[in-house]
């Protein structure tokens, strides 16, 4: 079934293919070789060369071809190495790949990381507002009237991913501090793969009600606010890590990740970091502290024995 | 009135372009009828083509995820799948359990997912596939999601297919249009045409017309058309036709003069015996007179026989004038006229030793109302002559003139073996101017000329056991107008 995937996953994932990865990087060499030799002039050390394979989950934007392509230049720029973007349909395979160490770094979720955290060390984690943290909402369509969460009651409900904490993990949690599960309080579950599929799911009427990243609904209300605004926020969570920048604990001492680690807590000190800042409507990346993870890894916590 | 006796009334330069449009509206209904039945037909199976190959597509796209059960993945299909481009245009798709339960639907508001389909929504689709409904301008098609033999599912397309009928529409249009000027156009020179074709049979139809109230003119050459050998063959027939009826009138007119020079001869030979007979007592009288002139008695008498024997011989000369100079007679036919008449056909009598009775009514005279004279005198003494001619020998002819109902009434009765048929057409017929006199019956054919003018009636009565009574009915004039007319 598996490879079925791969069509019905073609918007969330649209550096999956082949030609369209070879595409960027070429773009991205092209552009290495001119920025080498005509603005830096920098010492071409072989180690450099080297391309860093950076992961990406549908945690933010990912549908926007101009921001991969600005935060591919601004990260090739910055640490001096090509840059393959890798992008996938679900959390998992992205995690996989990471922890396996297939790829350099990846831009993940909390839950992952909470999930994987003897194996990954984390790199940077965005601000957003000036703070490294974000809530999980749970919508409704606009024309619908709920008090609580308690009239979801046998609805359909689009999730995002099965480990994505905002999209999944909170409402799971929630609705175990109810005494109850997703299974037995909706009538039928869907994961779309996407919190902007989760949008448009609950916008469009497919699913009565969704969990979604509240970071993606309150920015696509401002990009794409036709869509936004047919749903309704009935609920918002307590204040999250941000979905963080990890990379596998094998790596984490390498130059290459330093480099990489240097360009995001970098980003908003220069004007092509700014500018990729600005597609991501984020304020900068902060240098990252556990800590911030602790109200993920609670509810996971709270969870064990059922996950 | 029947409609078709209405049309057959029109002018022909009316007929034939509109029996020319009927036909080409008839042909242009056809054919539109046609070519949009075939538009349909393709249309029809274009959009099912179109749409058949949209819902394959879907079906084939969607399978895993209806194996699955996957309502987004399926919704999320549906969306990226449907059309941009404007030749086919899906109203809504629905993905359906084979229990028709909704798994999916590209306007979820509208079908619920997870809920039972509509039984009225179901019963739009046929299960053989495509099915069109003009009137909603709606295209429904329905396809099976089977795999491994087994149906897993059904994707219920509607289409919007009022494009398709938007297009019929504006053909409809482009054809009237195109089939009403194209109509009008052949319809004008079908007129034109058949102006032109008819316009000899026109002239001639009028040609013919004044010739039938008597005014026959050939036809000119300018009206000679130049290229049609048709009309120009049948004008040279007509004009020979009018030539030939100008004649026989010209030689009617001059027969009938000669027949009233004869008749005047007839005439004339018993004036001379009138005349004649007291010029013996005249020529007496006037040797007595040179003789015995010196005798007062005898000069008396003579002078007395004298001025009879001229007084005979002037009313006989008076009457033949009035008689054959009739334009020297103007006033209204009296009693007067009968003495004339029966003193004009005395020598005629005297030869056959015949005899006139006459009855004359004292009102035919009448002071307000009457006929003119020299006509009628002319028709009469005719009708005397033929009847002196009729009787044999010994026999007796009788005159009867009356005033009744505004008529003045003249019969003439013989005792002759009858008329034959011919004259009697000649004085009764319904066409005037029918049967050519020949020399025979002229006189009778004067009288008839004579009726016509004055719009007399003419009966004629076989009289039993021998003759023949010929009544001459002349409608009273009143006494004004016949004095202007003169």
């Amino acid at each position: 079934m598996r490879r079925f995937r791969v069509i019905s996953g073609q918007e969330e994932t649209v550096l999956q293919s082949g030609s369209a990865r070879f595409r960027l990087t070429r773009r991205a060499v092209l552009a290495g070789a001119i920025g080498q030799t005509a603005l830096f002039a920098a010492p071409a050390l072989a180690q450099q060369d080297k391309p860093i394979s950076f992961g990406l989950t549908p945690v933010f934007l990912d549908n926007d071809l101009e921001l991969l392509d600005a935060l591919q230049a601004y990260l090739r720029q910055a640490t001096g190495h090509p840059i393959e973007l890798v992008s996938r349909r679900t959390y998992q395979e992205v995690t996989a790949l990471l922890v396996s160490g297939q790829l350099d770094a990846a831009w993940i979720c909390g839950y992952p990381y909470i999930q994987f955290r003897d194996e990954l060390e984390l790199v940077a984690v965005p601000e957003w507002n000036g703070k490294p943290l974000y809530q999980s909402y749970i919508i409704v369509g606009a024309s619908r009237q709920v008090e609580s969460v308690a009239d979801l009651k046998d609805d359909i409900h689009a999730f995002s991913d099965p480990d994505s904490n905002s999209g999944y993990l909170v409402t799971r949690a929630l609705l175990h501090e109810l005494g109850t599960s997703p299974d037995r309080f909706f009538r039928k579950t869907m994961f779309t793969y996407g919190h902007r599929n989760v949008i448009r799911a609950v916008g469009s009427g497919l699913a009565q009600s969704g969990s979604v990243d509240g970071y993606v609904w309150e920015v696509m209300r401002e990009l794409e606010p036709d869509l936004v605004e047919r749903t309704n926020v009935i609920r918002k969570s307590e204040w999250l890590g941000f979905p963080p920048i990890a990379t596998s604990r094998q790596y984490f001492g390498k130059p290459a990740i330093k480099a990489l680690k240097r360009s995001f807590l970098a980003m908003h000190a220069s004007e092509q970091g700014r500018h990729v800042l600005r597609l991501l409507k984020l304020t900068s990346f902060a240098d990252p502290d556990e800590k911030w993870f602790d109200g993920i890894a609670a509810k996971v916590a709270a969870l064990r024995g059922e996950l | 009135m029947r409609p078709l006796s209405w049309f057959k009334q029109l002018p022909l330069t009316i007929r034939v372009p509109v029996i020319v449009i009927s036909l080409m509206v008839a042909i242009s209904a056809a054919i539109s009828e046609r070519v949009l039945d075939r538009l349909a037909k393709t249309q029809e199976s274009f959009l099912e083509e179109l749409a058949s190959s949209h819902v394959d597509a879907i079906a084939a796209s969607i399978l895993p995820s209806v194996l699955r059960e996957d309502s987004w993945e399926i919704f999320d299909t549906l969306e990226r799948m449907r059309p941009s481009k404007a030749s086919i245009l899906p109203v809504e798709t629905v993905v359906a359990t084979p229990s028709n339960i909704v798994l999916a639907s590209d306007q979820p508001q509208r079908r619920e997912t997870l809920t039972p389909l509509a039984t009225e929504f179901l019963d739009q689709f046929t299960m053989s596939g495509f099915r069109m409904d003009g009137d909603k301008g709606l295209a429904y098609h329905t396809r099976k999601i089977d795999y491994q033999g087994q149906t897993i599912g059904t994707v219920f397309s509607l289409f919007d297919a009022s494009p398709l009928l938007a297009e019929r529409r504006q053909v409809l249009l482009a054809l009237l249009l195109t089939n009403v000027a194209l109509t009008m156009v052949l319809g004008l020179i079908g007129f034109v045409a058949v102006r032109r074709m008819i316009r000899p049979m026109q002239v001639l139809e009028s040609h013919m017309i004044d010739a039938a109230s008597g005014k026959s003119t050939p036809i000119g050459d300018e009206e000679m058309p130049r290229a049609d050998q048709e009309a120009r063959r049948m004008y040279r027939a007509f004009n020979a036709f009018v030539r030939v009826e100008q004649d026989r009138k010209r030689l009617s007119r001059q027969l009938a003069e000669e027949e009233k020079l004869a008749s005047l001869g007839r005439v004339a030979s018993g004036m001379a015996h009138e005349i004649n007979n007291p010029l013996g007592g005249l020529m007496n009288a006037v040797d007595t007179l040179r003789r015995h002139g010196d005798k007062a008695n005898v000069r008396s008498q003579s002078l007395d026989l004298i001025q009879r024997g001229l007084q005979g011989i002037g009313d006989v000369v008076q009457a033949a004038l009035a008689t054959y100079r009739p334009e020297r007679l103007s006033r209204p036919f009296s009693a007067r006229d009968i003495e004339d008449l029966k003193l004009l056909l005395g020598p005629e009598l005297r030869q056959k030793n015949q005899r006139i009775e006459t009855v004359c009514a004292d009102n035919i005279a009448g002071p307000e109302a009457s006929v003119p004279a020299g006509p009628v005198r002319q028709a009469i003494l005719n009708l005397l002559l033929n009847a002196a001619a009729a009787t044999p020998e010994g026999g007796t002819i009788r005159l009867i003139a009356e005033r009744m109902d505004g008529e003045l009434r003249i019969a003439v009765l013989d005792e002759g073996g009858g008329m034959p048929a011919e004259a009697r057409t000649m004085l009764t017929g319904l066409d005037p101017r029918g049967s050519a006199p020949s020399t025979k019956g002229l006189g009778l054919w004067v009288v008839r000329q004579v009726a016509d003018e004055l719009g007399a009636a003419i009966t004629v009565t076989r009289l039993i056991p021998a003759g023949t009574r010929i009544e001459f009915r002349v409608p009273l004039t009143l006494e004004q107008e016949l004095t202007d007319a003169a």
